[in-house]
């Protein structure tokens, strides 16, 4: 992967609180069953933090609540300053969340190009009325749509000659870095990225590491991960949250949460044994 | 030579399906409706040709099989001679007891002999078995040659059925632009005469072999050429084209210019429907609504006789047509906006049926005429007829409705292209594609939708207007739930998403039943046979869309380029 595109990172509010997003007292029920239990959750700007926990703790009901896919029962979630607790999934995109799928989920009869046209598609101004009378606008902004993809493609190591193949002729880790593309074409404040090491050998893994440490770098990003590689979370992350049966057991940086009674009890014990 | 026996029983078993198959053909009577038309007369009629496509197909593809060339042209001797002699004993046991017509109707005697060829049935059918066994060496003969040289022994054939078939309408044409010895060379007593099939098929050789060479050095002699000059040529390309479509209707005269005005009013809808079903994926069966609604919308504000008896001409009531239909996808599209898939064309299909209904019924009888319609809508142009002063045309009737349908398709073709390659097309394939991972993208599916309903709706009320200024009236019998199934069909043949495909499909599905009278009463039988046949041997359809084609077909192309750039990234590790 080349490091050859760097937009200058947003230029940082003064008056802007120093967390991008804050989640306080997240609860979610689904009927009988309780997901998320009074979760406080926050994530400081330009920070890399995560999210770990076993199996069926709540992880990733709490990741959708984050992206509008259901709203919390309880609690508030804001983000860079919005309350966007009740938002619609593509009201956060616009407000500059993106995300992408532990089973990648990419558009997969469009070509890798339109996948990462459609994720700008928050960014472009262009309505059908105008792009039946094809103004100079809409053109224009075509043009510049097709350029910010083709950075893209290189920021995160496609060749440009895959631009017109089929997103799902691509080889597995191709498809990975497509759908960072596709979430970066939006210029997200926040990157979620679940599981994003999933299905990965470990070469390809320590390359998605260095990857995500160099987008906050160059691109100014805040990231939020999900992982189940201890490896990667260790590595790469600042903070730690620990979920387990829906609840907040744990927070802190990963030398704290090795440290942790409670997370090796819940979640490190057996693997921290093996590893 | 030795060869695995499984491979003849596999040709047993496809002579026998193609056998079957030419049983149902007799016994729903398609068969004898063609046995009266001529292709070439006193030699083939296309009863004959019907017959015989079953075992030239068992041949083709039995011969597909690998193996040495011997084996496969007797494969395909032996699938045709099966064909045949699967229908012997049924000729024999039909013609020997008569009570088979009480419960198999179209088994007559005349179709017995017409199959025998005026035999015995015994011997006929023995004869007729024959026949079979040499077409299916035919089609094994076919698949191992070369397919360029087929091709072109294809369209040799296919232009000989096209020209034979054409004419009732070709023969009158002729004799009218003076040319009434090409027509008595080719053409007796319904069918084309022996030096004229000769002549056709000559001629269509010859075309083909020297036009595809010649159009591949063409299109890479453009591609080569500056831009400039490529972009005068796509200039002059799309002048004579418009040229050609407009001279049509004087040219072909008034009977198929009825033809081509039904075919370029289901173009339109068919237009209108790709947007809802190839861009935005929401399989729709109820677009028959919109085109009545468009209808009814017409006729109440045109007609003098209706009770509005608004009578405003056709380009003021337009708008408001238009304006009416579009609300009405919003209304339909609104209560559907959570459904998908098959629920979806469940319920579009019942709102399709609602419409027709509250259409017919009694309780909105005062305004929309219940069974009886409205009648008295005036043609398009507030004339029935226009004479165009310096070329001499007289236009009327369906030469005259011709124009206004172009108009409409050409502009409907223009704004649906223009949509594809925009932000809204690619929103609208996003949310085909995974309509969650859309709308976490940023797509607001809601209006999206409700923008593909709408413009649906919108173009398929234009189809329903024209149409009720054609017929002069509208009554709801017209608006069933045929006409969705056959709009939707005309997508699926022509390639989803694809505008010139929509074209050829309606060609096909419309303009071919009209041509060929014979068909009308197994029409849905062939739409069947038809939709079927394409899912299984090009299911991308007839001119697909170009990402289509790879999305179905990637795996017979090797694609060295995907491989050869996960290789490059792999070693970048």
């Amino acid at each position: 992967m080349e490091p050859n595109v760097a937009p200058a990172p947003e230029p940082a509010d003064p008056g802007a609180s120093p967390l991008l997003l804050e989640a306080s007292a997240i609860t979610k029920q689904f009927e009988g069953l309780v997901a998320n239990r009074d979760i406080d959750f926050n994530i400081p700007r330009n920070a890399i933090v995560s999210i770990i926990g076993p199996n069926g703790a709540g992880k990733t009901t709490f990741f959708n609540q984050l992206t509008g896919i259901y709203p919390p029962t309880s609690g508030t979630i804001i983000f860079d300053g919005d309350n966007i607790t009740g938002f619609s999934p593509h009201e956060v995109a616009e407000l500059g969340i993106g995300r992408t799928y532990q089973n990648i989920r990419l558009f997969q009869n469009m070509t890798v190009l339109a996948n990462i046209q459609v994720g700008r598609h928050v960014r472009m101004k262009g309505q059908w009325f105008h792009a039946i009378f094809g103004t100079a606008r809409i053109r224009r902004e075509e043009e510049a749509t097709i350029q910010k993809a083709r950075e893209l493609l290189a920021l995160v190591g496609l060749r440009r000659r895959v631009e017109d193949e089929l997103a799902k002729n691509l080889p597995y880790g191709d498809q990975r870095r497509l759908e960072v593309a596709r979430a970066l074409a939006s210029d997200p404040k926040l990157l979620l990225l679940d599981e994003p090491t999933a299905g990965m050998n470990p070469g390809e893994t320590r390359q998605m590491t260095e990857f995500i440490g160099r987008l906050r770098h160059d691109l100014g990003l805040t990231i939020l991960l999900i992982e189940h590689d201890m490896k990667v979370v260790m590595g790469v992350s600042e903070r730690i949250t620990v979920l387990d049966y829906g609840e907040k057991i744990a927070e802190g940086t990963p030398v704290e949460i090795r440290a942790n009674p409670r997370v090796i009890e819940a979640y490190l014990g057996k693997q921290a044994t093996s590893a | 030579m030795p060869v695995a026996f499984g491979s003849w029983r596999r040709a047993v078993a496809v002579g026998a399906v193609a056998g079957v198959i030419v049983l149902y053909l007799i016994a729903v009577g398609i068969v004898l409706a063609f046995a009266e038309r001529n292709m070439v007369t006193g030699f083939v009629t296309l009863g004959r040709v019907m017959l015989s496509i079953p075992p030239l197909a068992a041949g083709y593809l039995i011969a597909g099989r690998p193996g040495p060339i011997a084996s496969r042209l007797a494969a395909g001797l032996l699938a045709g001679a099966v064909s045949g002699l699967i229908l012997a004993p049924a000729l024999v046991f039909a013609d020997a007891v008569p009570q088979v017509r009480d419960i198999l109707l179209r088994i007559s005697p005349k179709v017995i002999a017409f199959i025998s060829f005026d035999h015995p049935a015994a011997f006929g059918a023995l004869v007729n078995a024959g026949l079979a066994a040499v077409l299916g060496l035919v089609g094994a003969a076919a698949r191992l040659t070369p397919p360029r040289l087929r091709a072109t022994l294809v369209w040799g054939v296919l232009g000989v059925l096209i020209i034979s078939m054409l004419e009732p309408f070709l023969r009158p044409r002729l004799t009218d632009f003076g040319l009434g010895a090409v027509s008595r060379l080719l053409y007796k007593s319904h069918g084309l005469t022996i030096p004229g099939a000769v002549v056709t098929f000559a001629a269509f050789v010859i075309f083909t072999s020297f036009w595809t060479p010649l159009r591949t050095r063409a299109s890479d002699a453009i591609a080569a050429s500056d831009p400039r000059r490529q972009a005068t040529l796509r200039g002059v390309g799309l002048l004579l084209l418009i040229v050609l479509l407009l001279a049509l209707p004087e040219i072909a005269g008034s009977f198929l210019s009825q033809v081509l005005v039904f075919v370029g009013l289901y173009t339109l809808l068919a237009l209108g429907l790709n947007i809802v079903v190839g861009y935005a994926g929401l399989l729709d069966l109820g677009y028959v609504a919109f085109y009545a609604v468009g209808s009814y919308l017409t006729a109440l504000l045109t007609s003098p006789l209706s009770s509005f008896g608004l009578g405003l001409p056709f380009w003021v009531a337009l708008p408001v047509v238009i304006l009416g239909a579009a609300l009405t996808g919003l209304f339909i599209g609104a209560p559907v906006l959570r459904l998908r898939g098959d629920y979806l064309a469940i319920v579009t299909l019942g709102f399709g049926e609602i419409a027709r209904i509250l259409f017919l019924s009694d309780a909105l009888e005062p305004w929309l005429g219940g069974t009886q319609g409205i009648l008295g809508v005036p043609p398009l142009l507030g004339t029935a007829r226009v004479d165009v002063p310096i070329l001499g045309w007289e236009l009327s009737g369906p030469t005259l409705t011709y124009y206004p349908i172009l108009f409409f398709c050409i502009l409907a073709a223009f704004v649906a292209s223009r949509l594809k390659h925009s932000r809204t097309g690619r929103a609208w394939n996003a949310m085909r594609e995974d309509e969650d991972v859309a709308e976490a993208t940023g797509v607001n599916i809601v209006n999206y939708k409700l923008l593909a309903f709408a413009l649906g709706a919108s173009v398929g009320c234009l189809g329903g207007a024209i149409f009720a200024t054609h017929l002069g009236s509208v009554y709801p019998g017209t608006f069933d739930v045929l006409v969705s199934i056959t709009v939707l069909s005309i997508i699926i043949l022509g390639g989803m998403g694809s505008i010139p495909g929509v074209v050829v499909g309606s060609l096909v599905l419309i303009g071919l039943p009209e041509l060929l009278r014979e068909f009308a009463e197994f029409r849905l039988l062939v739409y069947g046979g038809v939709l079927v046949v394409m899912m299984i041997a090009r299911p991308e359809g007839l001119l697909p869309d170009v990402t289509r084609r790879r999305e179905l077909h990637e795996d017979e192309e090797p694609e060295p380029e995907a491989d050869a750039t996960s290789l490059a990234a792999a070693e970048g590790t």
